[in-house]
Parts: C-alpha cells; sequence; structure tokens
C-alpha cells in the first residue's frame, strides 16, 4: 500500500493534476479570510471593470500632497488618444470653419489641437454624415472641455444659509495628489463584477469550493451505488444479477441528464439546494461504474484465491470485501474521479437552463456563466464575467483527468 | 399547471423507464411488449402536448388588453419558439407576390429597413382575430398599435400624449356622449376598395363577437353606425359610462376590412373557433406595408405603392424603405450580434450597455443621448398575491418595499436605463406627475435599501421569527415565497432576484422561479402565484387612470374569488379605491381629479398590493445608422415619438428616412 501510495505520488501527471486541485482548495479555503462580506453582496453595478476603486468622496476629504509631477499632459494622454486628436481636426476639416490646422500633427499636438478644438467648437455646426457621426464629436467636446483648465475643480455643498445656495468646500488643483490609503472607502475587485455588482474573485472562489463539494458529494454517491450494485450482480450471479444487470442497462440507455432535468424540474427551486443538487447528479450518474465492476468482478470471481476462500467456507460479503474489492479499487478510484469531474459539469449545465442551485442563495460556476451570457457579457467586452469561470471549469476537469491518467499509469502495468 | 406539470415531469421519467424496463426484459419478455409499450409512451406523449397546446389556445384566447400589451413585451427570445409551428400555407404565401419584387433572400440592402426584438418565430397566422397569433409587427393593438399593415383612426404621440388622425378626417366631435368621426376620403384599402365608415362598424362588431382582446371596447358603447360613407357615430353607454374607455380605443383599435374579413367570417356560419382558427392568406390592410415573404428564418414585408396615405391629406409621400424584414433569430444575443453588425437597423430589444456600442466606434445611437437613454413608459412591478398567507398582510409587503434596493436593480439590472424610483402609481412623465399631489406623497414613500427599518417596522408589527429557523413568520406562518416572472425576460429575472436578495436580508425566504411565458400568464391569471413580475398599462392617453385600473379595481370584489382575473393579478380589493376609479373618468374639474389621483395613490403606498420596481421604455428604441439615417431623435424639432417607427405617431419617422450612402 506504502509502496503504491509513493509510486502514485511519483508519476508527474497525477502529481501536476493533485497540485493544481489542492491549490484551487486552498484558494477557496484562504482567500474568503481575506475579504470581506458574502460573496453574494451586490456591492458594485453592471459589469465594473477589474482594479482598485476608491471613494471619490473620500479623495476629496482625504489630505492633499502638493507635488510637482506634471499632470496636465498625463490627463491629456489618458483623454486624448491620437484617433481622437485626428477625429478633431476631422472636424475642423468638415466644418468648413477658417481655421489653421492643417499643419497640426495629430500624434503630437495634443494640446495644441484640444485647445483649437475648444475654442472653434459649434454643437450648432450641422456636418453631413449621420447623427451618431455628429454625436461623436459632442461627446468628444464633453470629454475634454475640462482638461485644459487651469484653474482646478471646485467643490460645493448645498448650503441654504449662503446667499448663492452653495457652500465651497474645497478646490481641487492639477497638482494635488491624495495617498490612496488615507481614503477610508475603497475596494478591490480583482476580477471586477458581473451583472448584479458582485465581487467576481470572490463570488468564483465561492463557486468552485461549492462545484468541487457538488462533485465530491455526487462522485461518492454515484460510485457508491456502482460499486454496490456492480459487486453484487457480478459475484451473485443468477438471478440477481438478471435483475440488476437490466436495472443497470435501463439507467445506462436513457441519457443521464433527461432524468437529471426531469428530476431537478421535480424539485422546486427553493429547495434546490447544493447538496440536493449534488444528490440528484449523484443518483443519475452510477451505471457506467457499476457495468464495468460488474464485469470486472466476472473475471475475478473464479480466481484460485477466490475459489479457495469459498472453500474455506467464508460469507458472501467476506469475500467481496476482501478477496474481490482490492482489486477493483483502482479501477474504482480512477472511475471516481472522472465521476467527480463529470458531476462538476452537470452542476454547470443544470444551472444553464435554471435548473441549478438559487441565484440568491449559492454562487455556483454555471449560474455565474448563465448569467454573464444572459447580459451578452460577451459583446460588451466584459471578459472577467466568464473567462475566469470557464477556466476554473476547465481547470478542475483537467486536474481531475491529469490525476486519472497519473493512476491509470500507476495501477495499469501495460501503460507502465 | 405548475403542479400538473411537475407530476407529468416524473410521470414521463418513470414511463421511459417503463418502456425501457419492458424493452430490456431479455428472454423473459414477449418481444410484442416493447413495441406496444412504446407506443403507448408516444401516444401519452402527444396527448400531453395536444392538452398542454388547446391549454395554452384557451389563455391566449382569454386574454385581455392589458395582458396583451405585456405579451408585446418583447424580450421572450426561446419561450414562444415551441408554440408556433409553421403553417402549411406559407408556400401560398410566397408564391403571389414574389413577382412583383426582389428575391427575399437577396434583398437590396439600401432598400431595406431591418429590425429585431419583435419576432421570435415563424408566423403561425394572418387572422387579427386569432387570439393567439404572433405577427407583432403587423397585429400589435395597444395605444401604441402597430401601423404598417391595418391602420387605425388616430395615431397615439406619447412625447405629447396627443392623438394625431390617420384614418380620422381631423379631430373627433363629442356631444352628450355621442362621438361623430370623419374618415378621410382618400382612405382605401391596398385592393383599391374605399375605406369606409361600414368598416369601422364592421371592426366594433368583429371584435366583440370574437371576444378578441379588444372585445371590451362594445361594453361602453350602446350603438355604433355609419352616418354615410364616411361617418362613423359612437353612442357611448349612458349606465356604463366611461369616456376613457371610448377614447382608449381610438388610437388603438386596428380597423379591418368589411369585404375581405367579413366575407371570411361570414362563410364560417357564426362558429367562433373556426374563424379564429383560419389562417386568413388574403388579408388586405389599409396600410403602408403589405406581406411580401414568411418563412422560418425570416419575415418580409414590401411598401404598397398604391398607398392611399401618399395623398396630400395624409403624409403626402410613400416610406423610405420598400422592404421591412426581420429576421428570426434564436436569442437576444444572436439579435445583438446582428445589430452591432449593422444587419439590423432598428433594434426593440434589451441590450446591456448600449453605449458600449459607440464607445466602440459603431454608428448607434438611442432616443437620448444621455442616460438613462429610453423614455420610461411602464413600470414593471413585483406584485404580490394579497390573498396568500403572510402576504395578506400590509406591513409584510410594505417591509419588503423599503428593503429593496431599487438603484442596483436600475444601474445592474436595467443598465441604468431607469430614471431614480420614486414609488407611485405614476411614471416620471409630466403629465402623469400633473395629476397628483406629489408632496402629500412623500411621507408615504420609501426610498429603498431601507434594510434597518424594515426589520424594525416587522419587529414592531410582531413578525418576529420564534422558531429559530432565520425566517419571520406571521399567524403561524413562515414568510417562504415564490417570485415568479417569465424566463429569458433578462431584465426582468435579474431584478427578481435583487429583490430575492432583499428579502432575505429581511428574513423572508424568497426563490426566483422562472418558468415558460405560457405558464406565467395562467399562473398569474388564476392567482396561482405568491409574488410575480407584472406590468401594467405602457404610454397610453388616458393613463395614469388605466394604469391605476388595471392595478387595482376590483370591481366590488369581485375579483378575489374570481378563477381568472386579466388586470389587478394582485387581487387587491378594497372599496374606496372601486369608487374614486369610478369617479375619475366622468369627471373634468382638474382640481377634484387630483384629489382623487393623490387619495388613491395614498392608498396604493399604504396598502402596496405591487411594488414598481424600474421604469421601463416601450420599446428599447435603438437605431444602427450603417445603412440608413435621419431617425427621430429627442428635440430634433420633429416631436416623433421612440417607438421604433411603427408604433402609433413615432410611424411619421419612416416617411422621413435617408439613406447613408444614397
Amino acid at each position: 500500500m506504502k509502496h503504491r501510495l509513493r509510486t502514485t505520488f511519483q508519476n508527474t501527471n497525477f502529481l501536476v493534476g493533485f497540485s493544481i486541485l489542492i491549490i484551487l482548495l486552498l484558494l477557496t479555503f484562504v482567500a474568503p479570510l481575506f475579504m470581506q462580506g458574502s460573496p453574494l453582496d451586490m456591492v458594485g453595478t453592471l459589469f465594473n471593470k477589474p482594479g482598485n476603486y476608491v471613494n471619490r468622496m473620500g479623495v476629496i476629504d482625504a489630505p492633499k500632497y502638493p507635488m510637482s509631477i506634471e499632470v496636465d499632459s498625463i490627463r491629456l494622454g489618458a483623454a486624448v488618444s491620437n484617433e481622437e486628436a485626428a477625429q478633431m481636426l476631422e472636424w475642423f476639416e468638415k466644418s468648413e470653419l477658417d481655421i489653421e490646422w492643417k499643419m497640426l500633427n495629430p500624434a503630437k499636438d495634443h494640446a495644441e489641437i484640444v485647445e483649437l478644438f475648444l475654442a472653434n467648437y459649434d454643437d450648432s455646426i450641422r456636418l453631413p454624415g449621420t447623427s451618431a457621426y455628429r454625436k461623436g464629436f459632442t461627446r468628444l467636446y464633453l470629454k475634454v472641455q475640462n482638461l485644459l483648465s487651469a484653474d482646478g475643480y471646485v467643490v460645493q455643498v448645498e448650503d441654504s444659509s449662503s446667499d448663492s445656495g452653495y457652500r465651497e468646500v474645497t478646490k481641487i488643483q492639477s497638482r494635488d495628489f491624495t495617498n490612496v490609503k488615507d481614503v477610508p472607502a475603497r475596494r478591490f475587485f480583482l476580477l471586477g463584477t458581473d451583472n448584479f455588482g458582485r465581487d467576481v474573485f470572490h463570488e468564483l472562489v465561492s463557486a468552485i469550493g461549492n462545484s468541487l463539494m457538488v462533485g465530491l458529494i455526487a462522485g461518492s454517491i454515484a460510485t457508491t451505488i456502482g460499486l454496490l450494485i456492480g459487486l453484487t450482480s457480478g459475484y451473485v450471479g443468477g438471478w440477481v444479477d438478471n435483475l440488476l444487470t437490466f436495472v443497470t442497462n435501463m439507467f445506462t440507455v436513457i441519457p443521464s441528464f433527461v432524468i437529471l432535468i426531469l428530476l431537478s424540474y421535480s424539485i422546486s427551486s427553493s429547495s434546490r439546494s447544493i447538496v440536493v443538487v449534488a444528490f440528484v447528479i449523484g443518483l443519475t450518474a452510477w451505471p457506467w461504474t457499476a457495468r464495468s465492476v460488474r464485469s470486472q468482478t466476472l473475471t475475478l470471481k473464479n480466481r484460485d484465491h477466490v475459489n479457495i476462500s469459498r472453500l474455506s467456507g467464508f460469507g458472501t460479503v467476506r469475500i467481496i470485501v476482501t478477496d474481490i474489492l482490492p482489486y477493483v479499487l483502482s479501477y474504482v478510484v480512477m472511475a471516481y474521479i472522472l465521476q467527480i469531474s463529470s458531476a462538476i459539469l452537470a452542476e454547470a449545465q443544470l444551472s444553464m437552463l435554471g435548473l441549478g442551485p438559487s441565484t440568491t442563495t449559492h454562487a455556483t460556476l454555471g449560474l455565474m456563466l448563465s448569467w454573464s451570457m444572459q447580459f451578452q457579457a460577451p459583446l460588451s467586452g466584459a471578459w472577467w464575467a466568464f473567462i475566469p469561470v470557464v477556466l476554473s471549469i476547465a481547470l478542475i476537469s483537467f486536474s481531475m483527468n491529469l490525476m486519472n491518467t497519473g493512476l491509470d499509469q500507476v495501477f495499469n502495468p501495460t501503460l507502465r | 399547471m405548475k403542479k400538473y406539470g411537475k407530476l407529468l415531469s416524473i410521470l414521463l421519467a418513470v414511463m421511459m423507464l417503463a418502456g425501457l424496463l419492458a424493452a430490456c426484459g431479455g428472454g423473459t419478455a414477449t418481444t410484442a411488449a416493447p413495441t406496444t409499450k412504446a407506443a403507448e409512451t408516444k401516444k401519452t406523449e402527444a396527448e400531453k402536448t395536444e392538452a398542454e397546446k388547446t391549454e395554452a389556445e384557451k389563455t391566449e384566447a382569454e386574454k385581455t388588453e392589458a395582458e396583451k400589451t405585456e405579451a408585446e413585451k418583447t424580450e421572450a427570445p426561446k419561450t414562444e419558439a415551441p408554440e408556433t409551428e409553421a403553417p402549411e400555407t406559407e408556400a401560398e404565401e410566397t408564391d403571389a407576390p414574389e413577382l412583383e419584387g426582389d428575391d427575399p433572400d437577396q434583398l437590396p440592402r439600401k432598400e431595406t429597413l431591418y429590425y429585431n426584438g419583435r419576432q421570435w418565430g415563424p408566423v403561425n397566422s394572418m387572422n387579427p382575430l386569432s387570439n393567439s397569433h404572433n405577427l407583432n409587427m403587423f397585429f400589435e393593438e395597444s395605444s401604441l398599435t402597430t401601423l404598417l399593415f391595418y391602420e387605425s383612426l388616430y395615431m397615439f404621440n406619447q412625447n405629447d400624449g396627443k392623438l394625431y388622425p390617420l384614418l380620422a378626417d381631423g379631430d373627433y366631435t363629442e356631444e352628450d356622449g355621442v362621438y361623430t368621426i370623419k374618415l378621410k376620403e382618400a382612405a382605401r384599402w391596398s385592393d383599391g376598395e374605399p375605406l369606409t365608415a361600414e368598416d369601422v362598424v364592421f371592426t366594433y362588431e368583429v371584435n366583440e363577437m370574437c371576444s378578441t382582446s379588444q372585445a371590451v371596447a362594445m361594453k361602453y358603447i350602446s350603438k355604433i353606425e355609419a352616418l354615410d360613407e364616411k361617418t362613423v357615430q359612437i353612442t357611448a353607454d349612458k349606465d356604463n359610462y366611461n369616456p376613457l374607455k371610448i377614447l382608449e380605443y381610438f388610437p388603438q383599435m386596428h380597423i379591418y376590412p368589411k369585404h375581405q374579413l367579413g366575407a371570411l367570417v361570414d362563410s364560417y356560419n357564426g362558429d367562433i373557433e373556426a374563424i379564429k382558427n383560419d389562417y386568413n392568406e388574403d388579408a388586405i390592410g389599409s396600410g403602408p406595408y403589405k406581406p411580401y415573404h414568411f418563412d422560418n428564418t425570416k419575415i418580409v414585408f414590401i411598401r404598397d405603392d398604391n398607398y392611399w396615405g401618399q395623398d396630400e391629406s395624409m403624409w403626402g409621400k410613400l416610406p423610405a424603405p420598400k422592404y421591412i424584414a426581420h429576421n428570426i433569430f434564436s436569442d437576444n444575443n444572436a439579435g445583438s450580434v446582428a445589430f452591432q453588425q449593422g444587419e439590423v437597423d432598428m433594434a426593440q430589444q434589451f441590450m446591456p450597455q448600449v453605449w458600449k456600442m459607440w464607445e466602440d466606434g459603431l454608428p448607434v445611437s438611442t432616443y437620448l443621448d444621455e442616460p438613462p437613454y429610453y423614455i420610461g413608459a411602464q413600470m414593471p412591478s413585483a406584485g404580490f398575491n394579497v390573498t396568500r398567507p403572510g402576504l395578506d398582510n400590509a406591513t409584510v409587503r410594505r417591509a419588503l418595499a423599503m428593503a429593496i434596493d431599487y438603484d442596483q436593480i436600475g444601474e445592474a439590472a436595467m443598465s441604468g436605463y431607469t430614471l431614480p424610483m420614486v414609488p407611485a402609481l405614476i411614471t416620471r412623465a409630466e403629465p402623469e406627475m400633473a395629476m397628483v399631489d406629489l408632496e402629500a406623497l412623500k411621507p408615504l414613500q420609501w426610498t429603498g435599501k431601507q434594510i434597518d427599518e424594515a426589520n424594525a417596522l416587522l419587529d414592531d408589527a410582531g413578525i418576529v421569527d420564534t422558531d429559530g429557523d432565520g425566517i419571520r413568520e406571521v399567524a403561524g406562518v413562515n414568510l417562504v415565497f415564490q417570485v415568479e416572472c417569465p424566463a429569458g425576460w433578462t431584465d426582468w429575472n435579474a431584478a427578481l432576484e435583487i429583490v430575492a436578495a432583499a428579502g432575505k436580508a429581511i428574513g423572508m425566504d424568497l426563490s426566483t422561479y422562472f418558468p415558460e411565458r405560457t405558464v406565467y400568464y395562467d399562473d398569474i391569471q388564476t392567482g396561482n402565484y405568491d409574488i410575480a413580475m407584472m406590468s401594467y398599462a405602457s404610454a397610453s392617453p388616458i393613463n395614469p387612470w388605466l394604469r391605476s385600473y388595471q392595478t387595482l379595481y376590483s370591481d366590488g370584489g369581485a375579483n378575489v374569488d374570481a378563477e381568472r382575473v386579466f388586470t389587478n393579478y394582485s387581487r387587491y380589493s378594497n372599496e374606496r379605491v372601486d369608487e374614486l376609479i369610478d369617479l375619475i373618468p366622468t369627471e373634468t374639474d382638474e382640481d377634484k381629479l387630483i384629489e382623487y389621483y393623490t387619495e388613491l395613490n395614498e392608498i396604493y403606498l399604504t396598502e402596496v398590493p405591487t411594488i414598481p420596481l424600474m421604469y421601463r421604455p416601450s420599446s428599447f428604441h435603438t437605431v444602427n445608422e450603417s445603412v440608413w439615417t435621419n431617425f427621430p431623435e429627442a428635440n430634433d424639432g420633429r416631436n416623433i415619438p421612440p417607438n421604433i417607427l411603427a408604433q402609433g405617431y413615432s410611424i411619421a419617422g419612416l416617411y422621413d428616412l435617408e439613406l447613408v450612402d444614397p
């Protein structure tokens, strides 16, 4: 046994798969320690992109540090791309105003172009072309209109006691800086937010945990049932074998996913918890295990050591447990791993159909994928809402399959 | 229906197993057994679908106008497909007109205006009297009636709330409950026959006879007659006097040709079911477009170059696109992709983060250039079934209303396409806001996300968790409910998840349930639900009365035990409310009206039979100017509303379209 374990862990395939799985498992246990709130809290809004978010009021309240860093050009560079500079030149050309623009270089003279644009842009000039084309210039104007102002911004609060109705809070100059650490309200979204404004990373970690749980429960159930039926039917034989084979065949013939859908549909959504869904998946996934275990048992049951045990008068159960089970165990472990990975996929598929656990109580990989598709994440470029999920699913099944191949190499001498 | 469905699914599973049992019987079973079993299974399945179908048809047939507008809600992608089997008559449909135009598979792009979001399955009927027809582009009847094929007397403009004459010649006159409408001299059908007062009379009568969704109109009319060829007179029913209900149908009811549809009706000798089941392949209309080609992937209309509207008394010209085409997309995603690629010009479907498209440089615009981009005209609400134990308690309903995060619904579920929610029976449109005393409502309105206050409210009312399961009880009933809305209506689905999350925060266990559309309608009509998304009257010339009526009117409490209801799905009943709703239509004094509406709103906000969640546009009017341009926009001086160039007065925009690249 010890030797077996050692050889197993010396197998690269198994080791890589196992490490991936352990890393994922660790992630699900460790990461939540550093997260605030529940993974289902709707903190952000629709598809906020990944990054560190700081509160804007907090930035104003925080102490300011004037620094001599050239900010204007950075702001300009961030706001005006070469295309946008070219767009402004296009406006000069199309508006047919008397403007000296031809010597300006859209790749270099951003500040001059913006200055000229701000000085001359007139919303009432109707350029030929589509309305969307014209609106592009209006939006551009709104985007750059404050870029070159040297006076900075004035922040006011409503105040009925003052004459203007407003009281000045502070002035923000272009050289003012704030240490992000001084802003009390911050939130870091490693993978942005999903369509409900939930932290995708937090949700993902919790979903991987849930998916692994579904896999383990469903895989255990399926393997246990398969093993029991396979061993009994293979060893006992006779009418018991006929009956069990017949039941197994029946379940093999019906696509198990169809039964899965029907069963999940008949369970009301409120009682569709992770465990219930895992049970349902487990109950539909056992037939192949049963069949293979049965055929292996059939080849084993007439071996000499089994016959000796039988002659010695041992009971059926004992013979199965001590003389047959150890020989099929290596296969069963491999089947178990495959069961786990297919159960995870089945949960994802079910959730995609809206038959999985409910959105408000659990985060699962399938639900995350389903919602991001409904909100057309691929179309609006919100990659963070679905690519990490797809990758996680792929990674889990990949690691399981690697482990399976590794075990196969260890236990199956012909492959060694 | 729901329970039945569950039972059936288990039964089916068992039956499949049983069938296989017989098949796998091995040596002992006879060979005959499997076949009979299998056949039986098949038959029961067939019976089941049959039964479902008739059931669905029945429900559809009993639809009212309120529900009708909801049915037109166009984001039910996959859900509509199953009920629409391609009719055999299709082939005939395509043969005849094919000669006069281009190959429908290769329409000239510069003469075709493409839509999405209006048709999710092949056309199942051309018969406007059938209640299960799915050709929304032709047959939709609401205050924003589709005017491409059949036309109405007036066109409603949701921008200014006014009626503009279409078939009618100028404004109607009203005296003592007698309405006189002149028809335009030029108005005629596409086959050249004149459109006469007889047609209008026939339309009202045939709708009543076939109890279509417009049949209610006749309940308020004692007599409708043709004075001469072009003059119709409608006499209101004095005992049931409701001028609003007469006005409602002027911009809503499609006028049908007596010489064609009437002949069809006569040919069945009063067999209503048979009339409704006729495909009506020879349908003729008076509008600017007629059917050209329908198949499983698209529907195409062609312009009627003899359209009467080119007369100076109407438009004075023909609409710009020669063809109007709508590809049948598999779901919202497919429709959005086609729109982004410029294959669709006029979109009517929910596309989250529409601004990303123009940021990416696509020639895409919405009606408003700034958030909320669209103009909210209706208020999808979470409606309670107030007959359910637990939900009959107004404190519970109010607590949930306080706990919901409306900003989150607006920003996340609705992608920001809504104004901040201010709960009341009115939208944020100026004419509606003028009808109530907004200050008086302030103390009653909730602001949302008031979790602590909501919890305190429940605690004070003695609605607490006594058995320690984390869920409060009222009168011994655990607050465990299902929140329901049709599958695939993305923004509604997401909104209800946010409602469910709010419930969790105040000790209510709410779980979402998204069935097929037909199941959903059956559930809300028969009262087989706890909480469901419902959306009453959209933009209408008679709002906010219509919305109030549809949300609250109980007809003296008759709706509480009714087997099926078509408005007020909450089955809410209140004598004073009924009284107010009866008073408003005949009241002409502005101050009195404000007083009534304010009282109505106060009761609504105290009793909370529904919780308005968002303001939603009547259509998501989004355009791609790859081929066509000069689409209507807010404040462009033309006063054309954002109703996708097809509904109500927005059809005026079709005449102004220009090619980007002629």
